[in-house]
């Protein structure tokens, strides 16, 4: 082996020469149009010691935003292009607005009805009677009339003035795009230089067409719009029953009519078809609630109370305990106890249902990647979807009250313990799971022995998630008749009861923190471990 | 002592959707392994891997990342199956055997201890050794007693009840190899045991697995990159380099007769003292011809170091001697030579 001996002379900094003509080939391959000049450009930025810019680019400056989509430097092309845009409508309300408008328009009104009174009072003499209420009449509208006059002509005054406003936008925008330019595409250059194939270089036919067609479509319609007077209805909103009317062919109907009474129809056809289905559904919800209602309910209410002061007190500590006695001292005292239970046994058989469901599921998840991939969409929406959509269906399909309400929670709380189990079962490292292969491990040991305990910390983080958005989940549920304290809020929301609804959203906000505090502090102690 | 334990003939491992495809042009046009990746997307990990192992022989696999090392020791308890070969183990095909069969084999035959430790983090030192045991299904009260039987063998008495966390590396590492033995298997699989440990704890781990081994009699398949260890721990040596078994031999033999500029070139850094013996660099007694009245006497079992020492106090050659006979000597050039390797 021979060591490659190579002279590597030590410069100090300040002594080391800069080698332009790398940097000038590079530059020019990028610029590929007037590459020369863009060297010199460039040259003079890095130069540069100061903040301002010290080159001035005519092309960009004269072209404007045309310019920077031509070198698709297209954040500069769409900054630009709207600030034009606010300048260019200033220039033509300016040159061919008519501001006064308005006044001129109501000034000759006045103006014939001041000639009409002046017509019945010489009527009114004519017939001998006493002209002097017309005269009146006409005088003051005749005032009001040169009153118009006058804030016309001041407006149309003022119409020069927004159009010089105008012109100093554009030249203003137009030279900080004259200085800005090379400083913008000198920044592209050091992006392409990185990365050239998904930075663009040089001035494409295709970003020319681009830009232009843009411009042409944008800029036209917008100034005049805004310059006109009364521009053409169509301009003012999107002709949706035209388009109904005369491309679909429609008569009375729109095409949003029509898609909603399908819709109903096809709903209603769905919910007929499978109502044994969604009848056991609800009813398998509905023994899930009530078991839990019984016992929240059911057992006396100092039973109740002691054992959830307790069960604060193991899993979190003293002062959550007294923060809890507190709480549900309020609850009781306000004679919300019944009502809050019933809260609690919603989200109690929302998150059971959704752990019973979700924690299988996360584990083939986790297992199959395929199955997640598939299963990625629909926990999306599940989770991006507001509330207030997917209530319709469901009261369709299950009707209202508790179960449905349920349903609901679920399908909004579901995600999180689905998600996490995967992550958790995905994180499980492998060369622990092939030691237990290794020592004879069956797919059922591995599981049970290695992978839930693994994945145990993820799948609680999970839990608890899921245990925070059914909460705020069954408020809502009050709107399909769902119970609790969020009916309570309802109702005071519906009739603008402001004490009441202080009061109740208390209660909530305690509830949510006790079973916040003590679920939070199990989980603590589990990590703990 | 003759008796084969574990025994791969022929074994293959191709990598890939295509293998089986790959597998039969390999077989019938003899294509190699840039070709098998060109034509059928497939990477070669093991080709064409033969060798036996016999009872109570530390056998060492010994090369660098990616030479195939892992995956073919993964082959003899089925962790990967091979494409194409066979693989006997105590006189059973591994290929042939049912899931439950493999289990079973797994748990009670099969060692194997892995370069991370792969100790499960929720369970105490006690319950991770004992895990083979418990899938095994043997009740609490005996793995227990197991457990600790065997951790007092790496010497951990005292941290039965400790996590792994709370161990040290080598400690850690300890625990992984009580948990292979725990189930006194007949065949230990090492998978790069000591890499990821620091080299002091890892020479203590080697002296006393090396001592442990002999004494447990178990049959081991050693993987190390570190041609020091395997040199330190086997009976025998395969290097292998992209898949392939290079050279398989004594440590002794791999030193002084390296198969190819591959493994002269790792063999090239390793001392030769304590490792070349006097009979491999032996010359005929008629190659001297003075006398050699008061030459000094060593076995033919000596060593160099050994050898060094006698050559020191004289200017005669060593005799070197087999019982009584006299096979030969070994001129002070030849000894200078031997220490760097039998350059001639």
């Amino acid at each position: 082996m021979s060591v490659e001996t190579t002279e590597v002379g030590i410069v100090a900094a300040s002594d080391v020469e800069i080698d332009t003509e790398a940097l000038d080939a590079s530059i020019r391959e990028f610029a590929e149009t007037n590459g020369d000049y863009y060297v010199g450009a460039f040259h003079k930025i890095h130069s540069a010691t100061g903040l301002p810019p010290n080159t001035f680019n005519i092309a960009a400056a004269v072209l404007g935003p045309l310019w920077a989509g031509a070198r698709a430097v297209w954040g500069m092309f769409w900054g630009f292009l709207i600030l034009e845009m606010i300048a260019w409508v200033q220039i033509g309300r300016g040159l061919w607005g008519d501001p006064g408008a308005e006044f001129v328009e109501r000034a000759e009104k006045q103006r014939e009805r001041a000639a009409e009174f002046i017509e019945r009072a010489t009527a009114a003499k004519e017939a001998g009677e006493d002209p002097t209420r017309f005269e009146k009449l006409a005088d003051n509208i005749t005032k009001a009339a040169e009153k118009s006059e006058a804030q016309a002509a001041a407006l149309n005054a003022e119409g020069l003035q927004i159009l010089l406003t105008g012109l100093g936008f554009l030249l203003l925008f137009k030279l900080a795009q004259g200085f800005y330019a090379n400083v913008a595409y000198e920044k592209q250059y050091s992006k392409w230089r990185i990365d050239q194939k998904s930075v663009e270089s040089g001035r494409k036919p295709k970003n020319v067409i681009l830009a232009v067609v843009l411009l042409l479509l944008i800029a036209p319609l917008t100034i005049y719009k805004f310059t006109v007077d009364s521009p053409l209805e169509v301009l003012n909103a999107f002709p949706e029953k035209a388009i109904s009317h005369d491309v679909f062919g429609m008569t009375n109907e729109t095409i949003y009519t029509e898609t909603a009474t399908w819709l109903e129809a096809r709903i209603d056809a769905a919910a007929q078809a499978g109502a044994g289905t969604f009848d056991s559904v609800t009813a398998g919800v509905r023994s899930v609630l009530d078991a839990l209602t019984i016992a929240l309910i059911g057992t006396p209410w100092p039973v109740v109370m002691v054992v959830i002061c307790v069960v604060a007190w193991r899993s979190a500590g003293p002062r959550v305990a007294i923060f809890t006695a507190a709480a549900l001292a309020y609850i009781a005292l306000l004679g919300y106890w019944e009502i809050a239970m019933e809260t609690v046994a919603l989200v109690g058989a929302s998150v059971l249902i959704c752990v019973v469901i979700g924690i299988p599921l996360g584990i083939w998840f986790g297992k199959s990647m395929r199955a997640y991939r598939t299963a990625e969409p629909v926990l999306d929406l599940m989770q991006t979807l507001p509330a207030f959509v997917y209530l319709i269906p469901i009261i369709a399909f299950f009707g209202t009250g508790n179960p449905p309400g349920i349903l609901a929670t679920i399908i909004f709380g579901m995600p999180p313990v689905i998600r996490l189990t995967a992550l958790g079962m995905r994180g499980v490292p492998d060369s622990i799971k092939e030691a237990a292969v290794a020592f004879g491990a069956s797919r059922r040991q591995l599981l049970k022995d290695v992978e839930i305990p693994l994945a145990l910390p993820s799948i609680m983080a999970g839990v608890n998630q899921t245990i925070l958005m059914c909460l705020s989940m069954v408020v809502i549920i009050s709107l399909i008749g769902g119970g609790g304290l969020g009916k309570v809020i309802l109702e005071a929301l519906q009739y603008a009861a402001k004490g009441p609804g202080l009061l109740g959203g208390f209660a909530i906000l305690f509830c949510a923190m006790v079973i916040d505090r003590i679920v939070q502090g199990a989980f603590r102690r589990a990590d703990q471990k | 002592m003759e008796e084969i334990v574990v025994d791969l003939q022929g074994v293959w491992k191709i990598f890939g959707a295509r293998s089986q495809e790959a597998m039969a042009a390999v077989k019938s046009e003899g294509i190699g392994k840039p070709e098998v990746l060109e034509r059928f997307a497939c990477v070669v990990g093991v080709q064409d891997a033969t060798f036996q192992v016999q009872r109570g022989e530390i056998f060492c696999i010994m090369g660098l990342s990616g030479s195939g090392k892992s995956t073919l020791v993964r082959h003899i308890n089925r962790l990967i199956e091979p494409t194409s070969g066979v693989i006997n183990v105590l006189g059973r095909d591994i290929s042939s055997l049912k899931e439950a069969e493999l289990r079973e084999v797994r748990a009670r035959q099969i060692g194997m201890v892995f370069q991370h430790m792969a100790l499960l983090p929720h369970r105490s030192v006690r319950d991770n050794v004992g895990y083979p045991l418990e899938i095994r299904g043997v009740p609490k009260s005996k793995r227990w007693a197991v457990s600790d039987h065997t951790l007092e063998l790496v010497n951990l008495v005292g941290y039965e009840d400790r996590l792994p966390r709370e161990l040290s590396g080598g400690m850690q590492q300890r625990v992984g190899i009580a948990r292979a033995l725990a189930s006194d298997p007949e065949v230990l699989l090492m998978d790069e045991p000591f890499s990821a440990l620091d080299p002091l704890i890892r020479l203590q781990l080697q002296d006393q697995f090396k001592a442990l081994v002999a004494h447990l009699k178990k049959t081991t398949l050693f993987i190390t990159h570190d041609l020091d260890e395997a040199i330190r721990i086997g009976h025998r040596i395969a290097i292998m380099k992209d898949g392939v078994i290079v050279q398989i031999g004594s440590p002794e033999e791999i030193v002084m007769n390296p198969a190819d500029d591959y493994v002269r070139e790792f063999v090239q850094g390793i001392s030769k003292l304590k490792l070349v013996k006097a009979h491999s660099i032996v010359e005929p007694l008629s190659k001297y011809s003075g006398s050699l009245d008061g030459a000094p006497r060593a076995d033919e079992g000596a060593d160099l170091d050994q050898l060094i020492d006698l050559a020191v106090g004289t200017d005669l050659p060593v005799v070197i001697t087999a019982g009584d006979k006299e096979i030969g000597i070994v001129t002070k050039p030849r000894l200078l030579r031997g220490i760097q390797g039998g350059k001639e």
